[in-house]
């Protein structure tokens, strides 16, 4: 009886906080300021010439894109209000809103869409992501229309603010190098819900309100803070005692665990799905032992996942075992997942020649790792591999830079990375893979010296493919190949975690994160 | 000084009334005066303890540091683990055990450096004067305003957190204090009678720099010496806590850097070795302050 009532209390209880916070999102607060916490300097704040969800927080914030995106992956009206799909799949229109201005009042027009695809063209490091686009019609002020080369399946994604900004051709246009533009970081003149008020390299940035904004009532807030707070520790500690009011990307599991149950704290893993995060151990297949792609499959047999999963992440991250985030429709389980297995591991490391020493070693190793939070994968490795008898050496690197040029000019054995599947795969995983895109100095290309024709071929073919069930059993043959061959073997999703004060109304955790535009969020009374 | 020490005295007066005619050796004057400061006499002790468990605990207790030997954060005691276990599952207590001959070489290897560097600078400066002397104090005075771990911090950056260049990089930020002590020596010792008669009896350079008046100049370098010791080891700890570490050697303060994030739900992974640090730097201060009244001979006519 007395549960029964208890269970009646809670049931009532809840459905007026319900009521309450229907009334609540119905609406929201005016004014305000958020406290945003960055954990990355971010280069620069224009993301057309910069990759990254460093940058992309304060430019989604700052520049405004064709479309935007809810938590189902469908787009909706943002700079464009309505668009049409040529049936060929050769054409894209973009109708754009008429009352849009960008920070100092100038019109934006189709002119500003054009430059700013030709901008990213030219400059941003995601080539594949406007390739097929060969020019960009401007029949009238408020038309654009993008001419494909061919069907170009991932561009409607990358009409997001992370990925296509649209940057003021009046401004960036005046024939300096865009990369290094001044108006980069100063006096920004953005197309956004939020004007530049401050960047002061590693501290913050605070945004204001641009009251002309095109959205009629938004940006709720009137101010954002982000804070640049590269330690884990000291964030969380921002978070609990009520300093911070949002922070993304966390990802030390142990924090997120410890904040989850703090009351005024939501801590949540939604928002990434676009991000597609993944971890891995890439291995250079062009020279030393690890160009041997039976030592790649010893060690991946000799890694055991479960523990990856369990002692490290805390069972906060999910499995992953291709390139493609298990997230995507285009996922494809029916590949080798590589389950902890000496036997079969040493196994390999036995017939492919490799006799152990007189102190039970084989050959060494190293593996490196690209910032803090990823070395105790390096350090399990050493511990891992060791039972194999291949002596693994760790090494760090003093700064993120560093690392990045030793494993974009191929000095190294094996390396832990995060990468990022960008939402369609011909933008973030075909990078990895492409033999065309063994670029030395570019981190984040195809630093494994991966070369596979047939490979090469089904990405050609699933990136023009417009049958999405055609296009899921290309990449299905795809991920077969690639984690059979395993020029990375991929242990898992990499659990990014929003964690938001319960102040904050409709946080950022549609597909993009905080790269999409923050101009919903509000804090409550 | 309690009713303890009160038959010693006597019974040092006593033998040193009926040796009187024989001057004492002074070593035999300094072991007396280090053992009276009792502070120092435990701390040696202890320091020694600490020495023993760095030769023989590794071999002792066999478990490699590296390996994962338990569920990751096992607190202390529980399943066997004296210390618990860190965020891999590795046990402490061989971290610990392990990381002593690695900070107590390090310490040592870049207090000699120190020394090394420091001596023949501060030596070539107050024995030659001169040109010689302001440049080698500008370099000195150089090398002084630095930030000293903020300088230490380039050099392990641009060459890479090896345990060489961490011990390079914390012995070439600390020279200068050796330096000006002993050219202060130096200075003093150099105007002595006794050296301008080594100098008159046609003693070269060399020999009078190293063996007349350095000799004599010893004492206060090696209570710097002893300190610098224990300063070297909490600067690598320091630097290990901000992440110049190298990850293939076990050092207290890489285990220290290594578990800080977790530093908030796991304390004991950084307590114990931080425990280690703080016992041994305070006993080779202590040790210093004995050497200092054991060695300074001011100090003994009291």
């Amino acid at each position: 009886m007395r549960t029964l009532l208890k269970q009646l209390a809670v049931a009532s209880a809840t459905a007026v906080m319900l009521a309450t916070s229907a009334v609540a999102a119905d609406e929201p607060t005016k004014g305000g300021t958020l406290v945003f916490s960055l954990a990355q300097q971010p280069r620069h704040l224009n993301p057309a010439v910069q990759s990254g969800t460093a940058t992309g927080a304060p430019g989604a914030q700052l520049f405004a894109a064709p479309l935007r995106y809810d938590e189902d992956w469908t787009p909706q009206p943002y700079l464009a209000e309505s668009w049409e799909i040529a049936e060929d799949g050769l054409s894209v229109t973009l109708n754009l809103v008429k009352n849009a201005v960008f920070h100092d009042g100038q019109p934006i027009t189709s002119e500003d869409v054009a430059f700013s695809v030709k901008t990213i063209q030219e400059n941003h490091p995601f080539k594949t992501m406007f390739a097929p686009v060969t020019e960009v019609q401007t029949p009238d002020a408020h038309t654009a229309i993008l001419k494909l080369s061919k069907p170009h399946p991932a561009l409607m994604l990358a009409m997001s603010s992370q990925l296509m900004p649209i940057i003021p051709k009046h401004v960036y246009g005046d024939g300096q190098d865009p990369k290094a533009h001044p108006q980069n970081s100063d006096d920004v003149v953005g197309s956004g819900p939020f004007k530049l008020v401050e960047f002061k390299r590693d501290e913050h940035i605070i945004l204001e309100r641009f009251d002309d904004f095109f959205m009629e009532g938004r940006p709720y807030l009137d101010k954002m803070v982000m804070r640049i707070i590269k330690d884990p520790s000291a964030r969380a500690i921002g978070l609990e005692n009520g300093e911070i009011h949002l922070s993304t990307f966390e990802v030390v599991a142990r924090d997120i665990k410890r904040l989850q149950k703090v009351d005024s704290l939501t801590a949540t893993p939604d928002g990434y799905a676009a991000i597609g995060p993944l971890d891995w151990l890439a291995f250079n297949t062009a020279s030393g032992n690890t160009a041997d792609v039976n030592v790649r499959k010893a060690i991946a047999y000799a890694i055991d996942r479960d523990f990856i999963l369990n002692a490290i992440h805390l069972g906060i991250a999910d499995e992953a075992s291709t390139g493609i985030h298990p997230g995507s429709p285009l996922y494809s389980g029916d590949v080798e997942t590589y389950a902890l297995d000496l036997d079969k591991a040493n196994q390999l490391l036995d017939d492919a020649g490799y006799e152990k020493g007189d102190d039970g070693m084989r050959f060494k190793l190293s593996v490196d790792f690209g910032w803090p939070e990823m070395k105790p994968k390096a350090e399990y490795t050493k511990a891992a591999l060791k039972k194999i008898g291949i002596d693994v050496t760790v090494r760090s690197s003093p700064d993120f830079p560093s690392w990045a040029k030793r494993i974009s000019n191929y000095d190294f054995d094996m390396t832990w990375d995060t990468v990022f599947n960008w939402g369609d795969p011909v933008i973030g995983v075909h990078r990895t893979y492409q033999s065309s895109n063994i670029i030395p100095g570019v981190i984040w290309s195809n630093t494994q010296s991966y070369k596979n024709d047939r490979v090469d071929e089904l990405m050609e073919m699933a990136g023009v493919e417009t049958d999405e069930a055609k296009r899921a059993e290309l990449y299905a043959e795809f991920q077969k190949i690639v984690t059979d061959e395993l020029p990375l073997y991929t242990t898992n999703t990499l659990p990014y975690h929003t964690i938001y004060n319960n102040k904050v109304g409709n946080p950022p955790i549609g597909i993009w994160a905080s790269s999409s535009p923050m101009d919903l969020v509000y804090i409550k009374e | 000084m309690s009713n303890f020490s009160k038959p010693t005295d006597s019974s040092t007066s006593q033998a040193g009334s009926q040796t009187i005619e024989r001057a004492r050796h002074p070593a035999a004057d300094a072991l007396g005066m280090f053992v009276k400061n009792r502070a120092a006499a435990v701390a040696l002790f202890v320091l020694v303890l600490i020495v023993v468990a760095g030769i023989v605990g590794p071999i002792v207790y066999e478990t490699d540091p590296y390996d994962m030997v338990w569920a990751p954060f096992s607190p202390p005691g529980q399943e066997g683990f004296l210390f618990g276990t860190d965020y891999l599952g590795r046990d402490i207590l061989a971290g610990i055990l392990h990381g002593t001959r690695v900070s107590l070489l390090v310490g040592l290897s870049a207090a000699l450096m120190t020394v090394f560097i420091g001596v023949t600078v501060g030596a070539l400066a107050g024995f030659f004067r001169g040109w010689v002397e302001e440049l080698l104090m500008r370099i000195t005075e150089f090398f002084q305003v630095l930030p000293t771990l903020l300088f230490s911090m380039v050099i392990v950056a641009l060459f890479g957190p090896t345990l060489t260049v961490i011990t390079i990089a914390i012995g070439a930020v600390s020279w200068p204090a050796v330096a000006r002590i002993t050219r202060a020596e130096f200075l003093r010792i150099r105007e002595l009678e006794y050296v301008t008669a080594s100098r008159a009896s046609g003693t070269r350079n060399a020999k009078l720099m190293f063996s007349v008046i350095l000799p004599n100049a010893l004492p206060p370098i090696i209570v710097q010496a002893a300190l610098m010791v224990g300063s070297a080891i909490l600067f690598e700890a320091g630097l290990s806590f901000l992440g110049l570490t190298d990850p293939n050697i076990v050092s207290w303060g890489q285990i220290i850097g290594s578990n800080r994030p977790y530093i908030l739900d796991a304390s004991y992974t950084v307590t114990f070795p931080g425990v280690a640090i703080f016992v041994t730097v305070l006993c080779l201060s202590l040790v210093g302050d004995g050497l200092n009244d054991a060695l300074n001979p001011k100090l003994r006519q009291r």
